[in-house]
């Protein structure tokens, strides 16, 4: 992502009296074996009655800046990302060093975490069907 | 001067569910206050990959036992909009008048906590009875007091009848004026004002700065209110966000006993205007699965909640997050102890009305 120009537009957001109403990410798994998948990342804003988000999809590798120091709120949704997704967020306003949660499986949306699901529930569907036949 | 670290949580006679502050202490001042959830984290957005779209609404609304009605109700509304269904008018005002109970419900019993929390036991009796009576209606009119399964995508699975309603009206009628003698008491009461008035102050500018929602920022003077944008009918009521201006704790009481009259009223304004009549449609059932993606928001009791669903086509959904209004006020609740004395920290904390575990859903 180009970093400059993403924290250029949340700065717009800010400046124009915009309030960080949610980061979300999701984990997009990859179609096939030779490329990465990929996370989805949205920051959405609202004012009065807009909503409004910006959207990037990013790599595991990649890095993604914190937006702390225009919305204070942010922290949170940025630990949660790092600790739910394993996404490297740099420069968060406070860095909770990955004590946010407590979960039982470490970086729960994880491409391998999901992918793991996902072969589960393919696993129990077929010895469904095969018990039914 | 000497520093003291104080955990404060998971458990604590004020909280009703786990959270931890860790208060970094000067004397007795809070200097600072790290916040660490998880300890009742269920992981039920990661239900998605193993729960056909059709039942994880059953999941959703068990994220939290107070505003189950309205998450069930936020992840139909998310699900209609992707699979562009169109919900019976009858449908809609059933929800929204469900709603406007749960509000009651949920205010009723935040203001038993805190009138606990600040030494006031009896008025914490007076605030649940009065709360059993609204779990009363629920139970009558979904048959669950708590958990309601009443929401289905493209409807809802039960009416209510014209003459149920008027009588739900006229118990809401009768509740309030029960309820105008006890709100008496926590808005003159003097151990009640000293203890929270000009306590906690989250001034107009500090709760826009920390993105603060619901009462909490209303409280505040910020007005702001997801039903303002009309959606789910709220266009069609008069209807105007109570605002208070002090930004205390004793703002953010006033501003939940306005509302639990305010939702009476809504009520009333509902059952007015919704189409009367027996055996009117209540549910438009969706063909096929849902593909597509949508944020929704609703103004659940403690704010505003923001849902994202996306869908590939599948019966399982890709994505489904729920930002609940407990999350988004973690940063206001921190910035308000900061600063504070050690003694004020339990009623701070419980007037943001923290619902932990749909922090933690």
């Amino acid at each position: 992502m180009d970093k400059e120009a993403f924290l250029a537009r949340v700065g717009e957001y800010h400046k124009g009296g915009w309030r960080l109403a949610l980061i979300n990410a999701t984990t997009v798994p990859s179609p096939d074996e030779t490329t990465a998948g990929v996370f989805e990342l949205s920051w959405a804003f609202a004012k009065d009655l807009e909503f409004e988000t910006i959207r990037e999809n990013i790599v595991l590798a990649d890095e993604v800046p914190s937006v702390s120091d225009f919305f204070g709120a942010a922290f949170l949704y940025e630990n949660e990302m790092r600790e739910l997704f394993g996404i490297n967020v740099t420069g968060i306003g406070l860095d909770l060093q990955g004590q946010l949660y407590k979960t039982s499986i470490k970086i729960p949306f994880s491409h391998a975490a999901v992918k793991a699901r996902l072969e589960a529930r393919g696993a129990a569907t077929a010895a469904a069907s095969g018990k039914k036949a | 001067m000497k520093r003291t670290i104080i955990p404060f949580g998971p458990q604590h006679p004020v909280l009703p569910e786990p959270i931890v502050l860790d208060l970094i202490l000067e004397d007795e001042k809070v200097i600072d206050a790290i916040p660490t959830i998880g300890y009742i984290h269920r992981g039920l957005e990661a239900m998605v990959d193993r729960v056909e779209f059709t039942e994880m609404g059953f999941v959703v609304e068990r994220i939290c036992g107070i505003c189950s009605f309205m998450h069930g109700m936020g992840y139909c509304v998310a699900l209609e909009s992707i699979m562009s269904v169109e919900v019976p008018d009858r449908a809609r005002w059933l929800r929204i008048i469900w709603a406007e109970i749960s509000r009651i419900q949920s205010h009723l019993l935040w203001l038993g906590l805190g009138a606990d929390a600040f030494g006031f036991e009896n008025l914490f009796m007076h605030c649940w009875r009065m709360r059993e009576e609204i779990l009363d209606i629920f139970e009558k009119t979904t048959g669950g007091r708590i958990i309601h399964s009443v929401n289905r995508i493209g409807g809802v699975k039960r009416d209510i009848s014209d003459s149920e309603l008027i009588a739900i009206v006229a118990k809401l009628d009768e509740l309030g004026k029960t309820f105008d003698a006890t709100a008496k008491v926590f808005a003159s009461d003097a151990s009640i004002r000293h203890r929270l008035s000009g306590v906690g102050i989250l001034s107009m500018a500090d709760a826009r700065a920390v993105d603060a929602v619901g009462p909490m920022a209303r409280a505040s003077g910020v007005r702001m209110d997801t039903r303002l944008t009309g959606q789910n009918l709220y266009d069609q009521l008069e209807f105007e966000p109570i605002l208070e201006a002090a930004g205390d704790c004793l703002a953010r009481v006033v501003v939940r006993m306005r509302e639990v009259r305010q939702s009476i009223d809504l009520v009333h304004q509902m059952v007015d205007k919704m189409p009367k009549g027996e055996g009117l449609p209540l549910e438009n059932k969706p063909r096929g699965n849902p593909s597509g993606e949508t944020f929704t928001r609703l103004e659940q009791p403690r704010g505003e909640v923001v849902y994202y669903v996306k869908a590939n086509g599948s019966k399982y959904l890709e994505r489904f997050r729920a930002r609940t209004p407990t999350f988004a006020n973690i940063p206001a609740m921190i910035k308000l102890v900061k600063g504070c004395d050690l003694a004020d920290v339990p009623n701070i904390i419980l007037t943001i009305d923290p619902c932990i575990s749909c922090t933690e859903r």
